[in-house]
């Protein structure tokens, strides 16, 4: 069924089943379920929400999410691209942009759901300990992850497209500007995706106990990201309609 | 035999009754590296042969004509209409890459499912069917790529590539890594699409394979068009202008001494591996006609008569040369 509607989402799910890649993507997504066992044997004093707070704001938001996304998004075009299959794609009659859409969602799919468990399996470990968390705790951290997927997935896609190797530049850019210099520098900030992903989060927590510098509101903070993946995509779709598919 | 100094509405397309494929004054290069140079010819249907020694530029010019290339100069048309200019142009197009590398995780069905799909294909299941058995891969259907041989592997992107029926066919070195069996049996389906009415346009560095295939022929050199024309008659041309022939026989010695006495022949060598005389002659077909009759008279035997210029090399060295 979703072969014959969807047939390049099909092939990416395909694609990401069978690669190690989406292993990665799983130990990456897992990784705060170990915060969450070392919170349950000590809890250094903190709350729950202060603990999944410190787990989503200096953990998963500049390094996590962005890195695992990383891989999928250069993965599902690039690799196409470097292996040459691409042309199995390209040279059939539909659209460029419906190629670079069926893409995103299925890089979206697979890294959501694998932060989906992830997330999930360390709010119910919190939960076990001296008190429970905040009843919205869990889906704020949800959904903001699923934003900064949706953001990051869109912005290294186009990248995989534009720069030859998107993974290593990827990798610098998380590192160099949205885990140190956007993190410490105040004029920067609101020039990373990661900014708008925590400003989700505190404004959904609404624990006067979790934030960070300077908020961008709620609202604001859910346009720029949907932005930042439409004029990516629109980015995208352009460039797979002008290159040359060698 | 049409030369490449012809016209490109003209002389190019001379054989033709209806041009499928248009490409005129095409040009593609690569920063420095000019991989075409002001290319122009028409094809229509049946099956055209694209010959050239590796690296002439042929993948650019079917890369072109596919429509995965943006050319730097000229144009390319199908069905009157540029190539890169409508997506819906890739319904009337399949085509086979010559890269080994197929999705390794699908199944051999999956693949021509998705291509099925890809393609708008009403009747899927109905359609994959057809192509397999087509390309003779039904038994090896549900399994893996990633298990299959070289030769399966290229007769499932000739599956992939036929699983919507297309008036056009380009094939990229499609007999590369085919077994003598698959070869014949790939040989014939062209052969056939071809009786049918579809464009083939089929890529070779092989000249007995093009022979086999094409009754017409384009032939690139070095990025340049060094002819168009009818296979046989730019064969007969290159035999005309052969010069060198290997003969086995039961006396080479005595053989060689009458030969070289002879006013067509310029030189004679004894070639002690294989044991053969080679002649190098102005007129090949006087001495091929010469030979059995001094064969005769002199009581020797011929086992073998073979011309030393029957290469691809040889063919474009003729070409280049005139």
């Amino acid at each position: 069924m979703m072969l014959a509607t969807f047939p390049t989402l099909w092939l990416t799910l395909r694609q990401f089943a069978a690669g190690r890649a989406t292993r990665v993507v799983a130990f990456f997504a897992a990784t705060p379920i170990i915060f969450s066992l070392v919170y349950l044997f000590n809890s250094g004093g903190s709350t729950a929400n202060e603990f999944l707070g410190s787990i989503f704001n200096e953990f998963l938001a500049p390094t996590i999410v962005p890195l695992a996304t990383l891989i999928l998004a250069t993965a599902t075009l690039g690799n196409e691209l470097s292996d040459r299959t691409i042309v199995y794609i390209a040279l059939k009659p539909i659209a460029r942009w419906r190629i670079v859409i069926e893409k995103f969602i299925g890089t979206f799919i697979v890294t959501g759901v694998a932060f989906i468990v992830g997330i999930s399996i360390t709010w119910a470990l919190v939960a076990f300990g001296p008190e429970m968390p905040g009843g919205s705790t869990l889906p704020a951290m949800i959904v903001s992850s699923l934003f900064g997927v949706a953001a990051y997935g869109a912005v290294f896609l186009f990248f995989s497209l534009v720069i030859p190797r998107a993974l290593l530049v990827g990798v610098i850019y998380i590192l160099l500007w949205e885990s140190l210099l956007a993190r410490y520098i105040p004029g920067i900030r609101i020039l990373s995706i990661r900014h708008f992903m925590q400003s989700i989060f505190v404004h959904w927590v609404n624990d006067s106990r979790v934030t960070i510098p300077q908020p961008t509101q709620l609202v604001s903070a859910i346009i720029v990201l949907v932005a930042v993946v439409i004029v990516s995509l629109i980015l995208a779709s352009l460039r797979l309609r002008r290159m040359n598919l060698d | 035999m049409a030369t490449p100094t012809a016209t490109p509405n003209g002389e190019l397309h001379a054989g033709i009754e209806k041009a499928t494929v248009e490409i005129e004054h095409l040009s593609k290069w690569y920063g420095d590296v000019v991989a075409v140079a002001d290319v122009s010819f028409g094809i229509g249907p049946g099956v055209t042969g694209l010959l050239g020694p590796n690296g002439a530029g042929k993948s650019s010019i079917l890369k072109v004509l596919a429509g995965l290339l943006k050319p730097s100069a000229g144009e390319v048309r199908i069905m009157g209409r540029p190539v890169r200019s409508d997506i819906h142009l890739f319904r009337l197009i399949g085509m086979v890459p010559e890269q080994e590398m197929v999705y390794p995780y699908l199944t051999g069905r999956e693949f021509v499912r998705l291509n099925a799909s890809l393609q708008g294909v009403t009747d899927i299941d109905g359609a994959t069917q057809r192509a397999l058995v087509t390309a003779d891969l039904g038994d090896a259907a549900e399994r893996r790529i990633g298990g299959y041989s070289k030769g399966m592997r290229q007769r499932i992107k000739i599956a992939a590539a036929l699983v919507h029926d297309p008036e056009i066919l380009v094939l990229d070195e499609p007999l590369t890594g085919t077994d003598p069996v698959q070869r014949v049996q790939l040989i014939q389906l062209i052969q056939k699409l071809g009786a049918h009415g579809k464009t083939v346009f089929v890529s070779s560095h092989v000249l007995h394979e093009v022979e086999r295939l094409a009754d017409r022929i384009i032939v690139i050199v070095n990025g340049k068009l060094a002819a168009v024309g009818d296979f046989h008659a730019i064969r007969d041309k290159i035999d005309e202008h052969a010069r060198t022939i290997r003969v086995k026989s039961t006396n080479d010695r005595d053989l060689a001494s009458m030969l070289i006495t002879t006013p067509h022949v310029t030189s004679v060598r004894i070639d002690p591996d294989p044991q053969s005389i080679v002649i190098e002659a102005e007129d090949v077909r006087a001495v091929y006609r010469l030979l059995p009759r001094i064969a005769r008279e002199h009581d020797i035997r011929l086992f073998e008569v073979t011309s030393l210029d029957d290469s691809l090399a040889s063919v474009f060295a003729y070409i280049t040369q005139r």
